[in-house]
């Protein structure tokens, strides 16, 4: 009895021990402090997405960098890198997100960066910020399903058609993330200069959509827009263009408005405490340069952060190109500062409206 | 179940059980306690924000209907498992089990498939004359979809229930001259009551912290308390807010739990292997 006694609380320490052991392993892995191997830890959001990242982005870098390996991870989680942070146990090197949150946590969650090299003017608005860099930009112009309304002079022409239902019977789509347009487009339709947007009057846009509320699908997130579209579920939707061309390969039949567009930027930013820093920041350098943002603006209809990129588009690419001929309409890069210092206020707003 | 008493020497066999539970449940959730009474208003937020309570009264209300939908269908199944033969027994024990085998996103999948606008839910509405039944986003199909997610955790408490209770009983009081619906409700009702309350409790627990269904099946307008949470968490940041709702979820779900043992709901009556009658009362 009592050497079973032993054995039992023996092995109930050892996997004790095991657990503590596997907890604290994790953070050791190659760092550039040391020299030699350095292994990145690069969290996106899965998906054909994060491969296209893999290809146009770490794949160059690794083969010109022999001594970085790249690990991939998802989903990209901003409360995972606050718990990282926190806890002192950074795991993750470079990581996607909203440039308003990098900004928002710029100094406490995420590293400041410098990048001496890069020149302002060969860049999209706030594509590089202090504590990111824009890894590509997403266009969100109206589309409607042409189905619905197949005369091209009686379709819709213009932002104020999406919320008039008398006019243009039929579902509308919209993503309730703040980064598709959700605020932005109810102001322009209801009369706002594009360059009068910020600071966004969130009041006065959530009253344009509570004139359009019931016939409104509010999706979670983006596949479930690109589905509801796909699948004939909206006529009229406020969808990303790399979702846009999804749907155009497809071989839906779909119609892009190019009245005023919005245009928001996607950042990856680098975790504070990493020790992998002076590597994370010289990787997010070069890819920004002209040639990884033509090959992933080629790979998934983005917006390309690079003005100087020379992207070799498709048919369908071309179709959705917020900055090439086929806009004849305005474009609003998202301010990010503004997001910044109102993320917590808006986020609760939008919430609120959206569930109240 | 013996009511010998427990030898001290047989402690020890809870040490790796007490450790873990230590590890990944007692610290997480005092820290998460600290943390949410540490920052100033967090719980008084929740009562006068206007949105956590409607959400939580919603989570609430669903998950009951859930609860009361499971063992509506629930029960006169596991009923009929003890009534049939060995073999057919198995059959439908299987075909409980099956959707416990499946990943849950695939379960979640099927259902938007299901319910979608022109699924062949909406097409078997709109076939006997109501048009534009929309489930899909709607509290209504985040309900359908979890009653089904749920049902193995009421079937399984009541079939271990219902499977113990002494038949004999019944054919008693037949012979004293019940009805058999007198001698259903009278007899077999009560001795049931165990594994009622046992699936009950388990299937209102789990709907009340449900996150993927409502999350793929629901809307952001009708967003469940679990969905809250997580925007709190990952788009605010706000672990002391979250630490909040998720504390008075738990208080919820406690005071349930000590309800339901007061009813008569033996926590042994969870565990399925617990075959055992509830003792006569």
């Amino acid at each position: 009895m009592a050497r079973s006694r032993t054995v039992l609380a023996g092995a109930g320490l050892t996997a004790a021990a095991l657990l503590l052991a596997a907890c604290g392993a994790g953070g050791d892995a190659g760092s550039d402090a040391a020299g030699g191997a350095v292994r990145l830890t690069y969290v996106s959001y899965g998906g054909s997405g994060q491969d296209a990242q893999i290809k146009a982005f770490q794949e160059p870098y690794a083969a010109a960098h022999p001594d970085v390996t790249f690990v991939n991870s998802s989903p990209a989680d901003i409360a995972q890198v606050k718990a990282q942070v926190t806890s002192g146990v950074v795991q993750w090197d470079v990581v996607s997100v909203a440039p308003a949150a990098a900004t928002q946590h710029c100094g406490t969650l995420f590293e400041k960066l410098s990048f001496p090299d890069l020149k302002a003017d060969d860049f999209v608005a706030k594509a590089i910020g202090e504590c990111y860099v824009g890894n590509f930009g997403n266009a969100s112009p109206f589309a409607y399903n042409a189905d619905k309304y197949p005369d091209p002079a009686k379709a819709p022409q213009t932002i104020e058609d999406f919320f008039d239902t008398a006019k243009f019977p039929g579902k509308r789509g919209v993503i309730t993330n703040l980064q598709n347009g959700i605020l932005e487009y109810p102001l322009l339709a209801d009369g706002v200069a594009p360059d009068k947007l910020y600071p966004l009057d969130v009041d006065r846009a959530l009253k344009k959509w509570d004139t359009v509320r019931k016939d409104t699908i509010f999706a979670p997130n983006v596949g479930a827009l690109q589905q509801a579209a796909s699948s004939g579920q909206v006529d009229m939707f406020l969808l990303s263009d790399s979702r846009l061309i999804a749907l155009l390969n497809e071989k839906k039949n779909i119609k892009i408005v190019w009245d005023t567009t919005v245009v928001s930027v996607n950042a990856l930013a680098v975790p504070l405490g990493t020790k992998n820093k002076e590597t994370a920041q010289d990787f997010l350098q070069s890819l920004v340069q002209p040639e990884p943002v033509a090959k992933i603006t080629e790979m998934l209809g983005t917006v390309p952060v690079n003005l100087k990129a020379k992207p070799n588009l498709t048919d369908n690419g071309k179709l959705v190109e917020a900055y090439g001929p086929v806009n004849t309409g305005e474009t609003v890069v998202q301010d990010v500062d503004w997001y910044a210092q109102n993320w917590d206020a808006v986020t609760t707003k939008l919430t609120n409206w959206l569930v109240g | 179940m013996s009511s010998n008493k427990i030898k001290w020497s047989s402690w020890p066999l809870l040490v790796p059980a007490l450790a873990l539970l230590a590890g990944i449940l007692l610290v997480p959730l005092a820290d998460t306690f600290i943390r949410s009474v540490s920052a100033p208003g967090t719980y008084t937020n929740l009562l006068t924000d206007g949105v956590t309570m409607t959400v939580l009264w919603r989570t609430v209300v669903t998950a009951a209907t859930v609860t009361v939908a499971a063992l509506l269908i629930g029960y006169p199944y596991a009923y009929l498992m003890t009534r049939v033969s060995p073999r057919a027994r198995g059959i439908l024990l299987v075909i409980v089990l099956i959707p416990f085998w499946t990943s849950v996103m695939a379960r979640n999948f099927a259902w938007i498939i299901i319910l979608q606008d022109g699924g062949p839910v909406q097409s078997l509405f709109a076939f006997f004359g109501a048009e534009d039944v929309v489930l899909y986003g709607s509290t209504a199909g985040v309900t359908i979809a979890m009653t089904q997610v749920m049902l193995p955790f009421m079937v399984l408490p009541l079939f271990s229930t219902l499977g113990g209770i002494d038949r004999r009983l019944l054919l008693a009081a037949r012979g004293l001259g019940s009805s058999p619906t007198a001698a259903f409700w009278k007899v077999f009702w009560p001795l049931s009551r165990g594994g009622v309350m046992a699936g009950v409790i388990l299937v209102f627990t789990l709907s009340l912290g449900f996150y993927v269904t409502p999350a793929l099946l629901g809307s952001p307008q009708e967003s469940l308390v679990a969905q809250l949470l997580a925007q709190r968490t990952t788009l605010l940041l706000d672990f002391a807010a979250a630490g909040a709702l998720g504390m008075v979820v738990l208080v919820v779900t406690l005071v349930l739990v000590a309800w339901a043992n007061r009813m008569g709901g033996t926590v042994s009556a969870i565990g399925v292997v617990a075959a055992s009658p509830p003792k006569d009362r």
